[in-house]
This record gives structure tokens, C-alpha cells and sequence, in this order.
């Protein structure tokens, strides 16, 4: 498969230029990620909050400058296009924010919000927007006849369809999920999170979906991404990952969810505290501070991104210590 | 760090004000000494009028003059009246203390009237003394101060001849009659400021009551009087504060009108004065003085509200 | 928005219509002096009696207020538009415009408003024709900062970054969509605006500095009369009284306007304390530390009240963990909050009882009942940011909690207040206890909230969604915690949640919760292997499954507690309904010692194999 768009040692700081230099330190959201998205694919971006997902998200769409790197779509270099190059991107990338409530105008018809990137494109005339808006509420799981109605008069999952069929409206190609479906009842992202595999059957959408939740992420995505202080932990099959996680965080996050069946409750890897401040990052590997496994050599230099298996990688410097193997528990834990 | 940066941009802020007052009355078309000599409608001698440009420095460059006064400035000296030849510092902070008591009287029976009251009305949100409290601020807030004053003197002075109709004895002098002659002004800027606490208190209080942390408090058992005042009123201050804090730096000027009903010697008499006179050195001092103290009211109260939410010191 | 009340619209606008129609009244000229009839009475010929130089009041009050208003509007209107204009541009463009406009007006806001237009009239000169520059450069601040802070909070709305995500152009985007977000704001400020200038334009002119003699004003009136109030007061309380009136109803219109424009300000109800229904007779479980009995929660609505909570029945043992599982609106929270008094102010508890021990909490007096929470029966909820007081330390308010039900001195209740920072796990306790809330992480927030909770060594913890708000990693430690202080003290527990691998993990027995009712209650272990009520099965099969395929999605919504269907809550959603579902409610029937279910069809669950449950 060919990458739709691949991102190359993205890098975003916040802050820190301050006026007169009082800003205090910069944030540094994300450090040198590289991540790609063929055609068709999902992949999921996993993290917890302060790991720069959601940042990711954003600058891949070049909604917010990088500070470093390159993103491309197709091959062509997208950081820092302007105007109409600019407005042409649009066109093929879209996003799906997490808030069905704050992600649309209280004050105007979801038609209106729906025909917005139509007629900036001057992809339908005036007179054809209100087919468009129905076929898309259509496809969307929305009766047409809702076409005409504020957003407080409907639920949040049907939100959530309404701001799906906006960002399908321009046809994009590649759409980022910004945690689409974790604002929602568990019976309702169970709808939403259908629809997403749904349209990404029809439409061969590629998807980035971004998520703190592993099980959704597993139900829908092709390959994960572990996202950690702004740096990829390991990356692989989505089978891969879950089945047998390398990197000592992505197995605490995984034996930190917790199991719908009461029968198997699992041993847990319990991380200690909390994740360190993205403005004053551990030297090293950023994980280290609260890894079981971390030794001395840890703090020296940042791990790179080794082969682990097919399509799978991982930053860890012990990955193909005894003491990892994929049973093995750290010591003092249960 | 933070109270740091805040001093920072207050001396800034000064700055800017005294040169915005230096260039507007140099800026506004037209000759400042001719205009100052020209009462009446005639035309004032010419030698007169460059005297008075050389007293001014008129005839030196902007710059000159500029640096000129800033150099004074810094030495505390705001130049000299047009019309009495007296030192215009003199003068100002002659004035300046009675201007401060009647801001602070005020102050002090706006804060123990409007911040009881509003937290009282607000706790029986909706009941009789909420109405009845809600529409007497309402009517206190649409009398202008000078309408209030005047009545007042009407009523207390010229009808029932309880209290003097105005005018100002030293304390040292006449401590009774000191105290008659400030509280009927005192009283008359409350009527202005204590519904606007009280307004201010009453919306916050119903806004914080909702809160989750309120929930805590009595999830933990803290008995009403502790709710209520540790974790209503105290919360409800910090927007009460931000709002007497623009109340009172607005009355730094505002007490011009019951200044004059009162015929009370204060500061802004002082500059209505000067500007009646066209006295430019009196007037540019008396609106710097009250810039400055006003940059440094908002700066204490920044600190204040500090105090009150440990939120900001963050930022 | 929603409409303006129309008295204080109805009395402005007839004091502008007046002012509009002076010169057609017939009225005597307003400057003709009559100098023998100074200070006359009124009369037919001067209505309201002759002034100081014998001009007739009633003309000079009408003028005046023509004079008056036309000021006030042309300088609110050049404000509002110049200012509006210079705060969008600045919020919406940022950068060197942000910096010019709104510094230049955090610069004029420097100057008390009546201080600047006195210093712009002493180099402008008196008269009306500088009095509207003045005052519009007096509120021209307000506006720019109103809405650029308008702007602000638009800007960074999702729903603005989703425009700008389809390409729809800037300009574009702030006329569609920031300004009609303004509008309200500015129409407050602009009624305010309105009413601040007829006072400033009044008192200028009872300076000598505003309108010139011999034009009518009301601030030039009250001046004249002022040197005759001893002897004939009518002149003064005239247009004491019109100007009063005016700015009187010129605020009330801008209370109104407010009103209309912001969305919150609607009075809850009153409280109501008790309830007039009787203790129901029921006998509770044997051993139980809480016992919630037919508990119903009504709100009073304008059309009449609704029930979010019905007829709701659980019990929890001393040292047993119950959890209460359900979406949003199925009434979980406000259960576990009215079994404290704790309801929000609409709602109030109409039938049912809570018995913990031998007390009944629903008609305890709030006295009573202060003295059990926070002692024998604690609570902690969803969001702990919100729910620690921002401005108290930390230890302050576990303090608070010891020492209001135990008499410690200060200093022993806050090395007690330390000692419990330490023991739900927070790292330097001694330290931390003199953190504020936002100092501390979301965990550690959480970690607090339950040192606050568990202060007193309550039997019974109430934990409302406690995790939801944090990362799976601390939700781990959360979790640990509880069961860990749980073992240590005996305690019950009551788990609140719309997460049932959560509710796996750490319950003994579940609640299932839909639209307000009990639907399913029992044995973890049974409810997840073989559930009895097809909600139940429904909810589990949501949940995605642990071999990564797609899970199965409930359709429809939960119904809303004013639209409920006739017969079963869930009938409209299920794939297993027949015609008898629909026709009555069904009743909470016992399918095996202590699992009840609300489906008709159990016994046809029952024989399903073990993992399948009711169909979904």
C-alpha cells in the first residue's frame, strides 16, 4: 500500500516566546512522530491526555503549524501551503471532533452547517445544496426531513451524525476522528462507531481515529500507533499490538482497561503517579519515570523506533530482554 | 514573578497616560497660550502671549519640552497654575487626602451594605426581600449622583436643617462638624456604589450556590454557616472584588458632581476649576495624579484578587 | 433569543416618541424668558409652572429630553459600530491588529469615562456637538473589549475550527458565524451605553460643560434650580424626576435585554423539604448498611412534573460493593444524590425511603442528616476539579470535613488531614496538603477527594462516576484504592457508572438502570453471563469485544423522562418485544434469589445457555 499521507518527524512546541520572553518553557506537544495512512486504511492514534494525539490530529490537517517536520499527502509537501493550494486540502481532509455539542453552531440550521464547505468549494450551486444535504443526512443514518432543525434538537449521537455527514459533504479522502465517539452512552458509540466502519467500506475512506479507549480502537482500526509525552511508543497491527504489546507502556495500558468479564479480571501492571509534565520531559526515554522494567541505561538516549515483527515496532531499549517476554511480569506487581 | 510582571506593566501604563495627556493638550489645534489668554473673545497682545509661551516652553520643540516634562516628573514637580502662580503639586495633594477619605467613607458603607444585602436577597432568591431589596438598588442605581445630592441637601439641610448643606472644616479643627460635612457626600456616592454591589453579590452568590463544590461541602457535612460563608461568599467575592475595584477607580474622577453639589474642596473641584480657567499645567497634574493613583488601584486590586482565587498566580 | 419584557420597552419607547414629537406638541418655545412670572406655579398655560426666568418647564423637559437622547444615541451608535468593528477585527485576526486595538483601549479605560470627557471638553470647549465625540470615545472601550472577548470564546469553538477545516473563507466566517455570537453582548452593552450617556450628558451639562445656555437640558435645570430650592422645589424635582424615570426605564430595558440575550437566569423553585407520602412498609434486607425503598424523584416542570427517577429499590451490605449501572438519563446520579438530600434544586424526592441503619434519611431534618454525611455516609463525584472548593487548599478542606463532625483542634486535624493525603497514595502529602486544586493532576485531584471522603471512616461510600474524568492508567489507581481502603475499613460501597467493564471488575452485585427504573438487579457474575433483561444483553454486546470485531450498537435513544413509551421503557429499542410489552408496564419480578428483572419474556432468557442471555 502506498501512504495517502505520511507524516515525517512532525514536531509541535507551544509557547515559550512569550512577550518579553516571560512566556515561561515551552510545551513540547509532540517530538519527531512519523506516521503514515495508505489509502483505505484506519489507524489508530492511542494515548492518554497530554500525549499530543489530539495535537497530531491537527497538524496533520496543517489546522495548527508544525514547528518541525513535513507532512505529505499524495507526496506533495502540504506543511505550509497557503491560499488556494491551501483551500484545495481542505477539500480532501476533514475531521470529526470529539464534542457533538461544541462542534456545532447553536445558532444556525444543520443545513446550513452541512452545505458550508459546498458552496466554499463551489461544489453545488444554491439550487442543488438541498438534495446534496439530504443524500448526505441519508448516508449518515439521518431522516432528511431533519434537514431544517437547530442542533439542540437532537440528541448527541445524532450530533455526531451531523457533524460526520459536514465533513463528508467536500468528499474527502482521509478524516481524522478526534475521539468521535467517547462524549457518547455506550449503547449510542456502538452506533457511531458502525457508521465509521460503514463509510470507510463504501467511500474507501482513510482514517486517522483518535482515541484514549483500546477496545474501540481495536474494533475499528487496521494498525495502532501508542502515542506517549508526544513521542511514538511502538506502532504495529492492530492484532499485533493488542495481542502481544512490546513496549512495557503499551502493556500497562493495556492491562490498566478494564475487562468486561468479570471472570477474567486480569493481573494489572499498576503504573506509578502520574505522566511527567510535556514542558519538562524525563532525559531518555520519556516513559522511563514510571516503567517497572527501567534500568540505568534508560536516561541516556532517547530509543529509537527498532523492528519487532511485521509492521511492528517499538522504543525501547530492553524489547528483546528475557525479562520483557510477553508473559513476564514486572517485579512487586499483581 | 507575577506581582513583578504587574508593577511592570502598571509603570508602563503610567507612562503612557502622562504622555497622552502631554500631547493632547500640545496636539489639539491651536495655540495653547493664545487660547488660554483669549477669555472674553478678544484677542490678547501678542507680547503677552509669547510671555506666557515662554513660561510654557511653548517655544521649544516638542521633543524639548517632552523630555522637559518628564525630567519634572520624576522630580515630583507638576509645574506651576496659570492663574495663581502656586505650585500645582501643592495643590493637588493638599486636596487629594479629602478626596480619598470621601472615596474610602464611601467605600466602606457601599461594601457593609451591598455585600450583605446582596448575599441576604440571593439566599431568599425570589421571596420578599429579595423584591423589595432588588427594586430599591434598582431605583438607587437610575437616580444620578447628582440628583441624589441635591435632594439631599434639599431634604436634610434646607428642610429639617439636621446636617450643613456643604463645605469642608478640617478634622483637626472641628471633629463633629468634619464628620457632618463628609457623611451626607459619602452617603450620596453609596447610593451609587452599594447597589452595584449589591447586584454584583446577589448574581454571584446564585452563580456559585450551583456549584459542584458547594455539593462537596455539604456532601461533607459542613454545617449551613461554614457552606455559606467559606464556600459561597468567599467564592463570590472574587468577582464582587473586580467590580468595586472599576467602581472605585471610576469614582477617582466621578466625584466631580458631588464635589460641586456639596461644595466640597476636593480634588475634582480642583479640576473643574482648571478647566473652567483653561489652567493647562493644573489641569494635565490633577488628571495625571488620578491616572496614576487609578493604575495603582487596578494593580493593588490585581494583587487582591490574587489573594482571593490562587488561580491567577499562575499566569 | 428569547423575548424582551415589554414594560420597560413600552416606557422608553414612549419617552423617545415624546422626545420625537416635541416640536408638534404646540408646546411655548423652550427659550422664551418670561422674566415676571419667574417661578410661577403651574398653570394651563405652563402646565408645569415657569422657571427661574420664567420659561415654561414642561417645554424645556421635552426638549431636554430630545436633546438628551439624541446625544446619547448618535455617540452609543458611533461607539458600538467603531468599537464592534475595531474588537472583531482585533480577536479575529490577532497578531499586530489585537495588539493596536485592544491596547489602545485598555489604554482609554485607563481614565475614569467622566475624567476623559471633562479633559476633552477643556481642549474641544463645551457644547453638544462635542459632547457625542466625547462620550462615544468614553464607551468606545467597552464595546471593543465586549466583543473581542465575544470573538474569543467563538474563535476557539469547535464549530469555528470545523469551518475553518472545510476551507470556508475568513471573512465568511465572521459574518455567519462569530458576529450573530456577539450580538447578544453587544446589545447589552450598547442598552447600557445608552443609559450611562443621558446620566453623563446631564451631569456635564450641570457642570457648565455640557449643553450650553440657553438650550434646554435636564442637567442645565437641575443646575438653575438649584440656587431656588428653598423656596419654590418644583423647578428642581422636575427634572429630577424626568431624568430619574428615564435612566430608570433605559436600565430596566437593558435588565431586560440582558435577560433575553443570556440564556441562564430562570429561578429554580423553591425547596421542599419533606415528602407528604408514608413510609412504605417494606421490610429490607437483613444486614444491610443502606436500603433504598420505591424511591421516586419528581422535578417540577410548567407542564407539570416529571419523573427521572421511579419507583427505584437496592441495598447494599456492610463491606459489599453495589454497583449502579446505566446511560445518561437513567437517573443513576440523582439516586445516589437524593439518598444524601443532595438533589439539585428542582428536584426533590416524592415517594419512597431510605433506611440507613434504623434512620430514615428522606424525612430526617437537614440537620440531622448533616451530622451523617461526611461522617457515616460519605460521597465522592464525577469531576474533581469542579467539585474541590478552587480557592482552599487542599488540607483546608479535608480539615474542614474532619472538623465538622469531630471536635480536633486545627493543628491535629490537619497532621490527620496529612496523614490521609499520605494514605490514598499522594506522594510529599505534607507538601501537597498546602496545594490549591489546580496545582494538582486530575488523579491526584481524585485521590484527594477521597482523603476528604474517607476523613471520618464512613460505613457507607456513595462514588458517583468517580473515574470517568481520568486516563485509564490513574483509573487503574482509583480503582485499587477503593477496593484496597474497602478491605481496610469495612466499608459499602456504592458505584455509580455508565461503564460496565468497570462495574465487572469491581462489583459484587449490579443495578442496571434505563430510563428511571430499575431494569435488572443481581450477581456480577450472573447479570454478565447470563443477563435477564434484553437491555442488559443489549448493553453488554455494545461494549466493544475483546477480539477486535465491531461491536453491537442498541438503536434508537433513551427516551426522555417526559415522552415516556406506555408500556415497557425499553419496548421502542427492543428486538425482543411483543404486542403484551407494549401494553404495560412490566413488573420488577424475582427470577432466582436476589436477581430481579422487568421483562416479561425471563424465563425464556433463563434457559438460554450461559454467555448468551436475552436476545438483543
Amino acid at each position: 500500500m502506498t501512504a495517502l499521507i505520511e507524516a515525517t518527524n512532525l514536531s509541535k512546541q507551544f509557547g515559550g516566546r512569550g512577550l518579553f520572553g516571560l512566556g515561561g518553557k515551552p510545551v513540547r506537544a509532540l517530538c519527531e512522530v512519523s506516521l503514515s495512512v495508505a489509502r483505505g486504511e484506519a489507524v489508530g492514534l492511542v494515548g492518554e491526555s497530554g500525549s499530543g494525539k489530539s495535537t497530531m490530529g491537527r497538524v496533520l490537517l496543517g489546522l495548527t503549524p508544525a514547528s518541525g517536520g513535513s507532512v505529505r499527502l499524495d507526496g506533495t509537501v502540504i506543511a505550509n501551503l497557503k491560499g488556494e493550494a491551501a483551500r484545495g486540502l481542505r477539500r480532501r481532509m476533514q475531521l470529526v471532533f470529539q464534542d457533538p455539542y461544541s462542534s456545532l453552531d447553536p445558532r444556525r440550521r444543520v443545513s446550513a452547517q452541512i452545505a458550508d464547505g459546498l458552496l466554499a468549494h463551489g461544489l453545488a450551486t444554491r439550487a442543488e445544496i438541498p438534495g446534496r444535504v439530504a443524500t448526505l443526512l441519508d448516508q449518515v443514518g439521518l431522516p432528511k426531513a431533519h434537514a431544517d432543525r437547530y442542533p439542540h434538537e437532537f440528541s448527541g449521537g445524532q450530533r455526531q451524525r451531523i457533524g460526520i455527514a459536514r465533513a463528508l459533504a467536500v468528499g474527502p479522502d482521509f478524516l481524522v476522528a478526534d475521539e468521535p465517539v467517547s462524549a457518547l452512552d455506550v449503547s449510542v458509540q456502538a452506533q457511531v462507531l458502525a457508521l465509521l466502519a460503514d463509510l470507510r467500506a463504501r467511500l474507501g475512506l482513510a482514517m486517522l481515529f483518535i482515541s484514549h479507549d483500546l477496545p474501540v480502537v481495536r474494533s475499528l482500526c487496521d494498525r495502532v500507533v501508542v502515542l506517549y509525552l508526544g513521542r511514538v511508543m511502538e506502532e504495529g497491527p492492530a492484532a499485533a499490538v493488542f495481542e502481544r504489546p512490546r513496549h512495557p507502556y503499551t502493556r500497562a495500558l493495556l492491562s490498566a482497561a478494564p475487562n468486561i468479564d468479570p471472570l477474567r479480571r486480569r493481573r494489572r501492571i499498576l503504573l506509578r503517579g502520574d505522566p511527567p509534565s510535556p514542558a519538562n520531559p524525563p532525559s531518555g526515554c520519556v516513559f522511563r519515570t514510571r516503567c517497572a522494567w527501567a534500568v540505568a541505561a534508560c536516561a541516556d538516549a532517547v530509543p529509537a523506533l527498532d523492528v519487532a515483527g511485521p509492521g511492528h515496532r517499538v522504543a525501547c531499549i530492553r524489547v528483546d530482554d528475557p525479562e520483557l517476554a510477553p508473559d513476564t511480569q514486572p517485579d512487586g506487581h499483581q | 514573578m507575577w506581582v513583578l510582571r504587574r508593577i511592570g506593566v502598571a509603570l508602563v501604563l503610567v507612562w503612557i497616560v502622562a504622555s497622552v495627556v502631554f500631547l493632547a493638550i500640545r496636539l489639539v489645534p491651536g495655540d495653547p497660550a493664545e487660547i488660554m489668554l483669549s477669555q472674553g473673545g478678544v484677542s490678547p497682545d501678542a507680547a503677552v502671549v509669547a510671555e506666557l509661551r515662554d513660561q510654557l516652553g511653548l517655544d521649544r520643540s516638542i521633543w524639548d519640552q517632552y523630555r522637559a516634562n518628564f525630567q519634572g516628573l520624576l522630580s515630583g514637580d507638576l509645574g506651576v497654575s496659570l492663574t495663581d502662580q502656586a505650585s500645582v503639586s501643592g495643590q493637588v495633594f493638599a486636596r487629594l487626602p479629602r478626596t480619598l477619605e470621601l472615596i474610602a467613607v464611601a467605600a466602606l458603607v457601599s461594601v457593609l451594605t451591598g455585600i450583605p444585602l446582596g448575599l441576604l436577597a440571593a439566599l431568599r432568591r425570589g421571596g420578599w426581600f429579595d423584591r423589595l431589596a432588588m427594586g430599591l438598588a434598582g431605583l438607587s442605581l437610575s437616580v444620578p449622583v447628582f440628583v441624589v445630592g441635591t435632594l439631599l441637601v434639599l431634604v436634610f439641610a434646607q428642610w429639617l436643617a439636621l446636617l450643613p448643606a456643604g463645605g469642608f472644616t478640617p478634622f483637626r479643627t472641628d471633629p463633629t462638624r468634619h464628620v457632618a460635612q463628609v457623611l451626607m457626600p459619602a452617603i450620596t456616592i453609596a447610593s451609587s456604589l452599594a447597589p452595584v454591589l449589591f447586584g454584583m453579590t446577589r448574581a454571584a452568590v446564585i452563580d456559585v450556590i450551583t456549584r459542584d463544590h458547594v455539593r462537596t461541602a455539604r456532601a461533607k457535612g459542613v454545617a449551613p454557616a461554614g457552606v455559606v460563608l467559606r464556600h459561597v461568599l468567599r467564592n463570590a467575592l472574587i468577582p464582587v472584588v473586580t467590580v468595586l475595584a472599576l467602581h472605585l477607580g471610576t469614582l477617582l474622577g466621578g466625584t466631580v458632581l458631588v464635589e460641586y453639589v456639596f461644595n466640597y474642596p476636593g480634588l475634582s473641584g480642583l479640576l473643574v476649576d482648571a478647566v473652567n480657567a483653561r489652567d493647562y499645567p493644573m489641569v494635565q497634574g490633577v488628571v495625571l495624579v488620578i491616572s496614576v493613583l487609578f493604575v495603582a488601584l487596578n494593580l493593588t486590586m490585581d494583587l487582591v484578587y490574587g489573594v482571593l482565587d490562587p488561580r491567577v498566580r499562575r499566569a | 433569543m428569547r423575548r424582551i419584557n415589554p414594560i420597560p420597552l413600552a416606557a422608553v419607547g414612549i419617552i423617545a416618541l415624546l422626545a420625537l414629537l416635541v416640536p408638534y406638541l404646540g408646546l411655548p418655545d423652550p427659550v422664551r424668558i418670561d422674566v415676571p412670572n419667574r417661578l410661577a406655579g403651574p398653570s394651563w398655560q405652563h402646565l408645569l409652572g415657569q422657571d427661574e426666568v420664567g420659561r415654561d418647564i414642561l417645554s424645556r423637559l421635552l426638549w431636554g429630553a430630545r436633546s438628551s437622547l439624541t446625544v446619547a444615541l448618535l455617540s452609543a451608535t458611533i461607539a458600538c459600530v467603531i468599537g464592534t468593528a475595531l474588537g472583531v477585527m482585533g480577536g479575529f485576526l490577532g497578531g499586530v491588529v489585537d495588539l493596536l486595538t485592544i491596547r489602545a483601549a485598555d489604554i482609554v479605560l485607563c481614565f475614569p469615562p467622566l475624567l476623559l470627557a471633562l479633559l476633552v471638553v477643556t481642549l474641544l470647549g463645551p457644547g453638544a456637538a462635542t459632547l457625542i465625540p466625547v462620550l462615544a470615545l468614553v464607551y468606545l472601550p467597552g464595546f471593543v473589549r465586549v466583543a473581542y472577548a465575544g470573538v474569543l470564546s467563538v474563535r476557539h469553538q469547535e464549530y469555528v475550527e470545523a469551518q475553518r477545516a472545510l476551507g470556508v473563507g475568513k471573512l465568511r466566517i465572521m459574518l455567519r458565524t462569530v458576529l450573530p455570537n456577539i450580538g447578544g453582548p453587544v446589545l447589552v452593552q450598547f442598552s447600557l451605553a445608552m443609559a450611562s450617556a443621558v446620566v453623563l450628558e446631564s451631569g456635564l451639562s450641570f457642570l457648565g460643560l455640557g449643553v450650553v445656555p440657553p438650550s434646554p437640558s435636564w442637567g442645565l435645570m437641575i443646575g438653575a434650580a438649584r440656587s431656588t430650592m428653598a423656596q419654590t422645589p418644583l423647578p428642581l424635582l422636575w427634572p429630577c424626576l424626568a431624568l430619574t424615570l428615564t435612566v430608570l426605564s433605559m436600565n430596566a430595558l437593558c435588565d431586560a435585554v440582558r435577560a433575553a440575550v443570556d440564556p441562564h437566569g430562570v429561578p429554580p423553585r423553591q425547596r421542599r423539604w419533606l415528602l407528604p407520602a408514608l413510609l412504605p412498609g417494606l421490610p429490607f434486607r437483613a444486614g444491610a448498611s443502606l436500603a433504598v425503598r420505591d424511591l421516586t424523584v419528581a422535578i417540577d416542570t410548567p407542564a407539570g412534573a416529571v419523573r427521572p427517577v421511579r419507583s427505584v429499590s437496592w441495598s447494599v451490605a456492610p463491606g459489599e460493593t453495589l454497583a449502579i449501572v446505566g446511560e445518561s438519563g437513567s437517573g443513576k446520579s440523582l439516586t445516589g444524590l437524593a439518598v444524601l438530600g443532595l438533589l439539585p434544586l428542582v428536584a426533590r424526592p416524592e415517594e419512597g425511603a431510605v433506611l440507613f441503619g434504623e434512620r430514615e434519611l428522606l424525612r430526617m431534618d437537614e440537620a440531622a442528616l448533616r451530622r451523617l454525611r461526611g461522617a457515616e455516609l460519605a460521597m465522592i463525584f464525577q469531576d474533581p476539579m469542579s467539585s474541590l472548593n478552587p480557592v482552599h487548599r487542599i488540607g483546608t478542606q479535608i480539615v474542614e470535613a474532619i472538623r465538622a463532625h469531630r471536635p480536633l483542634s486545627r493543628r491535629s486535624a490537619w497532621q490527620e488531614a496529612v496523614a490521609l493525603l499520605a494514605r490514598v497514595g499522594i506522594p510529599d502529602a505534607a507538601r501537597r496538603a498546602r496545594s490549591f486544586p489546580h496545582e494538582l493532576s486530575g488523579g491526584m485531584r481524585q485521590r484527594a477527594m477521597i482523603a476528604m471522603a474517607i476523613a471520618n471512616r464512613p460505613t457507607l461510600l456513595i462514588a458517583d462516576e468517580p473515574t470517568t474524568a481520568l486516563d485509564v492508567t490513574i483509573q487503574a489507581q482509583v480503582l485499587e484504592l477503593l477496593a484496597e481502603l474497602k478491605a481496610e475499613n469495612g466499608m459499602g460501597l456504592v458505584f455509580i457508572t455508565h461503564a460496565l467493564p468497570v462495574v465487572a471488575e469491581i462489583a459484587d452485585r449490579v443495578v442496571v438502570m434505563y430510563a428511571g427504573e430499575v431494569v435488572e438487579h443481581g450477581p456480577v457474575a450472573e447479570i454478565f453471563t447470563r443477563p435477564l433483561h434484553p437491555y442488559t444483553a443489549a448493553l453488554l454486546r455494545s461494549a466493544p469485544p475483546e477480539d477486535g470485531s465491531l461491536p453491537q450498537a442498541i438503536p434508537g435513544t433513551v427516551p426522555l423522562p417526559q415522552h415516556l413509551p406506555a408500556g415497557c421503557a425499553f419496548a421502542p429499542r427492543c428486538v425482543s418485544r411483543r404486542d403484551a410489552c407494549e401494553a404495560a408496564p412490566p413488573p420488577l419480578e424475582q427470577a432466582a434469589p436476589g436477581h430481579d428483572t422487568r421483562c416479561i419474556r425471563w424465563r425464556e432468557w433463563q434457559r438460554l445457555p450461559v454467555t448468551q442471555g436475552a436476545e438483543a
